[in-house]
C-alpha cells in the first residue's frame, strides 16, 4: 500500500507558513521593486527605475565597503577567540569547563539591542566609562571621541559583535571537536606526535567542515549587520552604516518603500555574490 | 486503514486549527467591523446631536484610538466620564514603530483605527495623504479659532482643509537650577536671565565667563546643536516648489554655533543623553533648552526638585514635536469621533491636562485663563505659563509638508558632524545637498 503521500501532510505547516510569511513577503518585495511608493500613495509602475538607481547610489557602495569592513573586524578576532578557547576547553585537565563555556556563551543570549546600548554609554564621548579610566589612567589627555572617527566606530560596532558572537562560534567548534574519533588522537600519540603537531595536522583539518559551517554562516550573518550598528549611529560621513542600515533607513524612515526593496534586492546579490566566493575558495582547497 | 483515517482526521484537525489561527485577525476584523457597526449607529446619534458634548443627547457607541503616547487613556476616561454611552478602545503602539504599524493598517484598510495619533517628526507625511477626514468639512475650523497659531496650522493640509487637531502646544524654554543660576549669572530671576540671554552673541560672552569661572568643567548651555530645534521652524521651509531652499539664515546659525563650540560655551551634550540628563539633574550645564512637556527628565523622586527649576525665555521661541490627532476617513464612526476631537480642543480636556500633567495648552484661551494663576510644583511661585505663551504666540505659523522633518534631520546630523569637526559652511552644505539629493532625488537640489 502506497502510503508516501502522508509526508505531504507533515510538511505543509511548514510549507503553508513558509509560503505566507517568507516566500509572498519576497515576492512582493520583488513587485514592489519594480514600482514607485511611498506607502500614502497607489505604487506606479516605473519598471527598472529603482535599480538604475540603485547602480549610481554611491551611498549604497559605501554601506557594502563599511559592511566589509565590520565583518572582517568582527570575524578574525571572534573566529580565533572561538577556536582557542574550544581547544583549551576541549581538553580533560580543565577543570570547570562546563562553567566557562556557559559563561563565554551569555554574550549571545542577550538582544544585539541592548549589546548596542551598553556599547554606545561605554564609549560615549563626555560620559563613557572607557574615557574615564583612560584619563584616570593617563593614557589619554582629552576625552576621545570614539564616534567622530570612522575606524573607531567600525572597530567598537566590531567589537560588539565580536563579543556577542565568539561564545556561540567557540560551542561549535568544541561539537567539531568532539566529532573527532578518539582512535585518531591515540594514533598519533602512539606514534609520538607533539600537541602541536597533533593540532595543526589532525584536528585542524578534521574540522574543516565545521570552519567552513562557521565561515559561511558568518559570511551571510556579518553580511546582514543591522541592530547594534544602528544603536551604535551611522559614524561620521555615514561611515559606520550597514547595508541593513541603509534598507532600514531608506524603507522605513525615508518612506520609499520601493527604492527600499531595490535595496534590499541589491542586498541579497552581494551576499550571494560573498557566499559564493567563500563557498568556491573552500572547494579550491579540496 | 483504520489508523489511515485516524491520520486523515489528526492532520485535518492540525490544519484546520493552523488556518483557523492564522485567519484569527481576520475573525478580530469581523468583530471589528461588528462594533463599527454598532458605533455607527452610535455615531448616527452623535450626528444628530448639534449641541456641546455631554449636552442633552446622549451620545452613544464605540471608539478605538490609536496612539503612542499613554496619556491618551486619561483623554478616553476623562471623555467616557462625561459620555457613559461611549467607550473607547486606547490602543497604545510605545516606540518608533508606530508609523510603520499605523501606514501599514492604514494602506491594509483592515483593523484600522476610528481615530489615530500623528506626531510632529512625521505629521507632514500623511496631513495630505486619504487616510485624514476633513475636519473642516464637520465644523473643525470653530474648534481651532482661539488656538495658538503654528499649532493650528500644522494641522491643515496644503489644500487649507483642517485634518488633524492637537490638544496642546510644545513651547520651549531654558530651564535652570535656581542656585545654581545665582551662582554664576548672579540672578534666578526668570525675566533677569531671559534678559541675559536674548542674543546668542550674549550667550557666548556669557558662557566664556562660566567656563572661566568653573576653570573650563561646567558650561553655560548643553549643546550648540540646540540652536537647530530652537531655529528650525524661525526659518523658511526646506522645501519651496520642489526645490531645495537653504535659508541663508542657516549660515548665520552654523557660525554662531561654531562659535559656541569654539568658546566652551557648550557642554557637548547631546538632547536626551544620559550626559545631558546628568547636567539638568545636577547643575553642571547652567541652561538647558527643554521642552514644556519633558519634565519627566528631571529627578523629582520625593519632591526633592519642587521649586528648584527655572525657566527664562530662549533668543527666538522654539517648540519642540506635539502630537496631532486625525480622524480615519473611511472610519464609520466620524460623527462620534469629531465629538471626541471636539472635546480635546476644548477649553475643559486642556485645562485638566495642564493641571494634571503640566502640558501647555493648545487653546489660547487656556493659556490667557491661566497666565497669573498656573503654577508647576517643579518652578515654585513662578507662573511658566508668561514665558511660553510669549513664546508660542510669536512661533509662526507653518504647513507641515512632506519633507521638512526629514530634511531638518539630515541637516542635524551634517552640520552637526561640521560643527565637531570645524568644517566650512559650504563643506556643510555640499555634504548636505548630497545626502538630501540622494534621499530624495525627486527633489531638484543645485
Amino acid at each position: 500500500m502506497n502510503r508516501s503521500y502522508y509526508g505531504y501532510f507533515f510538511v505543509a505547516p511548514f510549507f503553508i507558513g513558509f509560503a505566507v510569511f517568507g516566500l509572498a513577503p519576497i515576492l512582493y518585495t520583488l513587485y514592489l521593486s519594480f514600482m514607485k511608493w511611498d506607502g500614502f500613495s497607489d505604487p506606479v509602475f516605473v519598471g527598472v527605475a529603482n535599480y538604475t538607481r540603485l547602480l549610481h547610489d554611491s551611498f549604497f557602495y559605501q554601506t557594502i565597503w563599511n559592511t566589509l569592513i565590520i565583518w572582517v573586524f568582527s570575524n578574525t578576532p571572534q573566529l580565533i577567540t572561538a577556536l582557542l578557547l574550544a581547544l583549551v576547553l576541549n581538553e580533560k585537565f580543565i577543570r570547570g569547563k562546563h562553567f566557562f563555556r556557559a559563561v563565554y556563551f551569555f554574550p549571545h543570549i542577550i538582544t544585539p539591542v541592548t549589546l548596542g546600548v551598553i556599547f554606545a554609554l561605554m564609549f560615549d564621548w563626555q560620559t563613557g566609562s572607557i574615557n574615564k579610566i583612560l584619563l584616570a589612567l593617563g593614557i589619554v589627555q582629552d576625552p576621545v571621541n570614539w564616534f567622530n572617527s570612522a575606524w573607531w566606530s567600525r572597530i567598537i560596532a566590531s567589537g560588539v559583535i565580536a563579543w556577542q558572537y565568539f561564545g556561540f562560534n567557540m560551542i561549535v567548534f568544541i561539537a567539531g571537536l568532539q566529532s573527532i574519533p578518539s582512535e585518531v588522537y591515540e594514533a598519533a600519540e602512539v606514534d609520538g606526535a607533539t600537541k602541536t603537531q597533533t593540532a595543526l595536522h589532525i584536528t585542524l583539518p578534521l574540522l574543516r567542515p565545521v570552519f567552513l559551517f562557521v565561515f559561511i554562516t558568518s559570511v551571510i550573518g556579518g553580511l546582514q549587520l543591522f541592530d547594534a550598528p544602528l544603536i551604535l549611529g551611522d559614524g561620521p560621513n555615514n561611515t559606520g552604516r550597514t547595508m541593513v542600515m541603509y534598507l532600514y533607513e531608506t524603507a522605513f524612515k525615508n518612506f520609499d518603500y520601493s527604492y527600499g526593496a531595490a535595496v534590499a534586492y541589491g542586498i541579497f546579490i552581494v551576499v550571494m555574490f560573498f557566499t559564493a566566493i567563500t563557498a568556491r575558495a573552500s572547494k579550491l582547497r579540496e | 486503514m483504520k489508523t489511515r483515517k485516524w491520520l486523515l482526521l489528526v492532520m485535518s484537525v492540525i490544519l484546520v486549527t493552523v488556518l483557523a489561527a492564522c485567519g484569527g485577525k481576520n475573525g478580530n476584523n469581523s468583530t471589528g467591523g461588528a462594533d463599527n457597526g454598532a458605533a455607527g449607529g452610535g455615531s448616527t446619534n452623535a450626528g444628530g446631536q448639534t449641541g456641546d458634548t455631554g449636552g442633552a443627547q446622549e451620545l452613544k457607541g464605540h471608539l478605538v484610538i490609536w496612539t503612542f503616547f499613554d496619556q491618551v487613556k486619561d483623554m478616553a476616561d476623562q471623555f467616557h466620564a462625561k459620555n457613559p454611552g461611549v467607550t473607547i478602545d486606547v490602543k497604545l503602539f510605545p516606540g518608533d514603530q508606530y508609523q510603520t504599524k499605523l501606514l501599514t493598517a492604514l494602506q491594509s484598510g483592515r483593523d484600522v483605527p476610528d481615530i489615530f495619533d500623528l506626531e510632529r517628526g512625521y505629521i507632514g507625511k500623511f496631513i495630505n495623504s486619504k487616510f485624514l477626514t476633513d475636519l473642516s468639512a464637520m465644523g473643525g475650523d470653530d474648534l481651532v479659532k482661539d488656538y495658538i497659531p503654528y499649532v493650528k496650522e500644522l494641522g491643515y493640509s496644503e489644500d487649507g482643509k483642517l485634518r488633524a487637531v492637537s490638544d496642546h502646544s510644545s513651547p520651549g524654554g531654558f530651564w535652570y537650577l535656581r542656585d545654581v543660576a545665582k551662582k554664576y549669572l548672579g540672578t534666578d530671576d526668570p525675566k533677569k536671565i531671559g534678559d541675559m540671554v536674548n542674543s546668542w552673541d550674549k550667550i557666548i560672552d556669557l558662557g566664556k565667563n562660566v567656563a572661566a569661572e568653573s576653570g573650563g568643567k561646567e558650561h553655560l548651555i548643553q549643546n550648540a546643536g540646540d540652536l537647530f530645534d530652537i531655529e528650525a521652524y524661525n526659518t523658511q521651509p526646506w522645501v519651496k516648489d520642489g526645490k531645495l531652499n537653504i535659508d541663508p539664515k542657516w549660515k548665520t546659525i552654523y557660525e554662531t554655533q561654531l562659535k559656541i563650540r569654539q568658546n566652551n560655551v557648550d557642554a557637548k551634550l547631546p538632547f536626551m543623553s544620559a550626559g545631558w540628563g546628568n547636567a539638568l539633574n545636577d547643575g553642571s550645564v547652567v541652561l538647558t533648552s527643554m521642552p514644556a512637556w519633558a519634565g519627566f527628565m528631571v529627578d523629582n523622586k520625593d519632591n526633592k526638585a519642587n521649586g528648584k527649576y527655572g525657566v527664562a525665555a530662549t533668543p527666538e521661541g522654539f517648540y519642540e514635536g506635539g502630537t496631532y490627532r486625525g480622524i480615519y476617513d473611511k472610519s464609520p464612526n466620524k460623527a462620534l469621533a469629531y465629538e471626541f476631537i471636539k472635546y480635546i480642543a476644548g477649553v475643559e480636556w486642556q485645562q485638566h491636562n495642564l493641571e494634571k500633567t503640566g502640558n501647555m495648552p493648545g487653546n489660547a484661551k487656556v493659556y490667557e485663563n491661566n497666565l497669573t494663576t498656573f503654577k508647576s510644583p517643579l518652578f515654585g511661585d513662578e507662573n511658566i505659563l508668561v514665558p511660553y505663551y510669549n513664546t508660542v504666540k510669536n512661533i509662526p505659523p507653518l504647513k507641515a509638508d512632506k519633507y521638512g522633518e526629514d530634511i531638518l534631520s539630515k541637516w542635524r546630523t551634517v552640520a552637526g558632524d561640521g560643527i565637531t569637526n570645524n568644517k566650512s559652511f559650504d563643506d556643510v552644505v555640499a555634504a548636505f545637498k548630497k545626502e538630501v539629493k540622494n534621499a530624495f532625488p525627486e527633489l531638484n537640489v543645485d
